[in-house]
């Protein structure tokens, strides 16, 4: 008899988690809402800390999966104990589901004070991958920016606008975008607002000393209060610098905000079931974080990548191999 | 000489002891308090009182007390279960005592002692026939005791299942209150024992005492009853010495206080952001119904039970008061609107935090001495306000909508300025509060403005309750939108009928009492869907600046409570017109937020747009 498995999602986790499971001997069904697997690896330009193109990724994860049976532009509505319903009113058994679905951008407009869809030239780190994409980064009329401010820790770690987590990966993101925009613009000053930089991974210590020394761009702890726009069509901050202990004010060209990571907006509904369970950071609650990171209070619902936690890349992968081991061992133990 | 001492003693008992020593008690400390509270008057109070006392005010003053201190017709409106309740025992005790006065000085003779009055049934005459007058009266007296024991009965029942009265939370009550209340739940059902058992034994007949007497002399037999009723009416006795003696002390000071505050109130004293002897009147009149309990978001969506007004009057009336109570509330006014004694429960907690926090602001801003960071040149001027310029967008469409208007406009702070100085107020810092508020009003004088914008409700009071600002007419923005349009300066877009609803800001509408015209703007650009409670009624939004103490665990919860309230109501789009609901429904509603400001400079149309 075939066991069937669902993943909930084609991003890098879900992708991984098919991957691991079609080596185990497990033919897996994702469900993607949106027309194709990916995820939010499409969207990104190079990655960190290696600057390795995000495509040769994706291209590795789609090859090591393409066994799998994909169904796209279908979300799950609700999951159950014995499958799964969808948004075109169908309902799918499975014996097991594993929910990959993700977290989502946190929306920059709920800062309104920044000004991102006010002003012309205040932008998130998810706009500048796309023009990083594109080959082309400019304001808004096309000029080539002068003075560029990233600000960190927009929609992370600030109560304002609930979310308390530290998103964990905008801090090496903002890092990776100032030495790329910088390389772009040599002439140019960056500066990164923060309120601390946490450089958790392999490799990021290093290319933040890299950004310091090699590439001069210019850290001030502190961060931007509020902006506004000159007649020019430029972009004025107000911010602190809490090292000097002085209020400063300065007109940039572009205000990049690296915006952080909420909780997916599928997890509230997913959550309606007996056995998930929401963190107060909305993100759903694995079984245990030690030893079942990939577990749910369900027997047969698994957890892969950023539906839990904001995580990188490298972890969300790992983690689909993870879930697809937990799977393979309720299946067999069955 | 000894003639009259053999009267009195005509009309004496051992028993009557308790309740003499307990009136006597009980007058002179009411009576001490209240002197001492008006002696400590500030003089302007006492001119007002003087003002008013032989004018139309005492009047109203005499039909209010009648209206609220008897017969509780506030109460009545808010909850009409709780409204009988007070009413029966309020109005009927005051009954009892009148007609048994008059009941008592038309058949008792000789000099008759006050005590004689109150136990009545006990010093009269078996003997003597007072014809039909004296039937019906002693059947009113026991009607009217049946009325206020309909009334215990109900209190019992509401101590027991409160949710039954329409109260979810009953107050929880100190010592003294319990004593207090415990003597008053049993006074009338003894005083129904003592006065059945007297009727029983002197063969006195009414409907309700004589009834019941004459049932329990013919089961007990008139030994029993005998020795029963000496025991029921020392019993009352006693137990209405324990509640006189225990009621300037307890919450049951609010049955006499109410009726000073009346008049004072009437008189047009009021309580300020300093504390004075007025505030008295006021924190003594609380009966702690704790009508105020339900309201308040911190207690239904917070958890928060420690905080709300009739803790926080009781706290301060015994000195108890701590800075986290005084500092955990919103201010939202929701209790305020239902209080039955219309007790200024927003200013005591202002002047409560006045008086713990205020410092002397005498170095403070010295730098802000001098500066002028306004644009502009106009007659009208727009302050926005810390809040507005964290909200760029209203900004944007006030800018938009004066362009359209075509109105020179003299911007106060869009490059930053200084505080309108209520978030200090609110606070209890009222001496670095006048710093920043003697700074803008001269900045308004300075640049010649007759009229003064805000988009901000906060800005909005303090200006207009504060400022003094002579000749300069002060405008919330809801209100000069509306009255561009009234004058046909804004050409607009057709209504398009996208359906809103609207958040009623605490400071605009309760605070200011603008409920008219941010709706008469919503409907000239689309379709209004209210929420189920709104105007007076209206939810706070959870972010309101005088509360320094809650956390943003808390605020969350109160403001994530309306999102359902606003989906409930089938809008596209919650309008609001203050730039901190703004903020704080933004977070925790999926529905698109928008200040009124911004559905309207949305729709003008296209040539004068900005």
């Amino acid at each position: 008899m075939t066991k069937k498995v669902i993943i909930i999602g084609g991003g890098p986790a879900g992708m991984q988690t098919a991957a691991s499971l079609l080596d185990l001997g497990i033919k897996p069904v994702i469900i993607e809402k949106s027309d194709r697997i990916g995820g939010k690896l499409n969207d990104w330009h190079q990655l960190f800390p290696t600057f390795t193109p995000a495509h040769e990724v994706l291209a590795k994860l789609k090859g090591s999966m393409k066994d799998a049976r994909v169904i796209t532009g279908t979300a799950v509505e609700s999951i159950g104990k014995d499958g799964v319903s969808l948004s075109d009113g169908s309902t799918m058994e499975a014996d097991a589901v594993v929910v990959a679905s993700g977290f989502n951008l946190f929306r920059a407009e709920l800062k309104e004070e920044l000004g991102y869809t006010i002003y012309d030239n205040v932008y998130t780190t998810v706009d500048i991958e796309h023009m990083l994409n594109d080959g082309k980064v400019a304001m808004k009329d096309g000029r080539t920016p002068q003075r560029i401010a990233f600000l960190h820790c927009v929609g992370s770690r600030d109560e304002k606008v609930n979310q308390r987590h530290c998103s964990k990966v905008c801090c090496v993101t903002g890092v990776k975008q100032a030495m790329e925009l910088k390389a772009m613009f040599p002439q140019s000053e960056v500066y990164n607002f923060y309120m601390d930089i946490r450089m958790f991974g392999p490799g990021y210590e290093e290319m933040y000393r890299r950004a310091q020394e090699e590439f001069n761009i210019h850290f001030v702890r502190g961060r931007i209060s509020e902006a506004s726009e000159t007649i020019d069509r430029r972009v004025q901050i107000k911010a602190e610098d809490t090292l000097i202990g002085r209020p400063l004010k300065m007109t940039v060209d572009m205000l990049i905000l690296i915006v952080g990571m909420t909780a997916g907006e599928s997890n509230r509904r997913f959550a309606e079931t007996k056995g998930v369970e929401l963190q107060p950071s909305g993100f759903v609650a694995p079984a245990d974080s030690f030893t079942l990171n990939t577990c749910s209070g369900v027997p047969n619902i698994f957890y892969a990548g950023t539906v839990t936690a904001p995580k990188n890349l490298g972890e969300s992968i790992n983690e689909g191999v993870a879930a697809a081991q937990q799977v393979a061992r309720y299946l067999n133990r069955r | 000489m000894e003639n009259i001492g053999t009267e009195i003693l005509h009309y004496y008992d051992h028993f009557v002891v308790p309740f003499t020593v307990g009136v006597i008690v009980l007058f002179t400390v009411v009576i001490y308090k209240y002197v001492r509270w008006f002696v400590k008057l500030p003089g302007a109070d006492k001119h007002l009182v003087r003002k008013g006392l032989f004018t139309r005010s005492t009047l109203g003053a005499c039909v209010e007390v009648v209206s609220e201190s008897l017969l509780h017709r506030k109460i009545f409106k808010v909850n009409p279960k709780l409204g009988y309740m007070h009413m029966s025992l309020a109005f009927g005790w005051f009954l009892l005592i009148a007609v048994g006065w008059v009941e008592a000085s038309m058949h008792l003779t000789g000099i008759v002692p006050l005590h004689a009055h109150v136990f009545y049934k006990f010093f009269a005459d078996p003997n003597a026939d007072y014809g039909v007058s004296g039937q019906v009266l002693a059947n009113v007296m026991d009607l009217l005791l049946l009325f206020v024991l309909s009334g215990v009965s109900l209190a019992w029942f509401k101590r027991m299942r409160s949710r039954a009265m329409g109260m979810k939370r009953a107050t929880k009550h100190t010592a003294g209150d319990r004593i207090a209340l415990f003597a008053l739940w049993f006074i009338f059902p003894v005083r129904l024992l003592a006065e059945s058992a007297t009727s029983g034994l002197k063969g006195m007949e009414s409907f309700l005492t004589g009834n019941i007497g004459h049932w329990m002399v013919s089961v007990f037999g008139v030994y029993n009853i005998e020795q029963f009723s000496g025991v029921m009416w020392w019993t009352y006795s006693v137990l209405l010495a324990v509640f006189f003696v225990s009621m300037p002390f307890s919450r049951y000071m609010h049955i006499f206080t109410e009726i000073p505050l009346i008049f004072l109130r009437r008189y047009r004293l009021r309580s300020t952001e300093r504390h004075k002897t007025y505030d008295h009147f006021q924190i003594e009149a609380c009966s702690r119904c704790g009508i105020c309990i339900d309201p308040c978001q911190l207690q239904a969506d917070a958890g928060i039970t420690n905080v709300q007004s009739v803790y926080f009057l009781r706290d301060r009336r015994y000195h108890k008061l701590s800075g986290a109570v005084a500092e955990n509330c919103f201010m939202c006014g929701r209790c305020e609107t239902k209080c039955p004694v219309g007790i200024e429960l927003n200013t005591l907690r202002l002047n409560s935090r006045t008086k713990m926090f205020d410092v002397p602001a005498d170095g403070r801003y010295a730098y802000v001495r001098g500066m002028d960071t306004s644009k502009g040149e106009g007659k009208v001027g727009f302050f926005a306000g810390c809040m507005t310029l964290l909200n760029p967008k209203t900004l944007r469409a006030m800018e938009a909508i004066f362009k359209a208007a075509g109105e020179d406009v003299w911007w106060a702070d869009k490059d930053g300025g200084v505080c309108c100085g209520r978030p200090l107020k609110l606070a209890g810092e009222v001496s670095a509060a006048a710093k920043m508020m003697e700074f803008n009003k001269s900045l308004f004088e300075k640049h010649n403005i007759t009229t003064l914008v805000t988009s901000c409700p906060i800005c909005l009071r303090v200006f207009r309750e504060e400022y003094d600002l002579k000749g300069i007419e002060i405008l919330h923005h809801s209100q000069y939108i509306l009255r561009l349009m009234e004058q046909g300066r804004l050409s607009m877009e057709e209504s398009d009928g996208r359906l809103f609803t609207y958040h009623d800001p605490c400071e605009l509408g309760r605070g200011s009492g603008i409920y008219d015209e941010p709706r008469a703007v919503i409907n000239a650009v689309g379709r209004l869907a209210e929420v189920s409670q709104n105007r007076e009624e209206a939810f706070c939004c959870g972010s309101g600046l005088a509360n320094i103490s809650i956390d943003d665990r808390g605020q969350n919860k109160i403001s994530a409570a309306l999102a359902d309230r606003f989906a409930e109501t089938g809008a596209e789009e919650v309008v609001t017109a203050c730039p901190l609901c703004k903020k704080a429904i933004a977070r925790n509603t999926p529905l698109p937020v928008a200040d009124i400001a911004e559905i309207v400079s949305a729709r003008l149309g296209g040539r004068q747009q900005a």
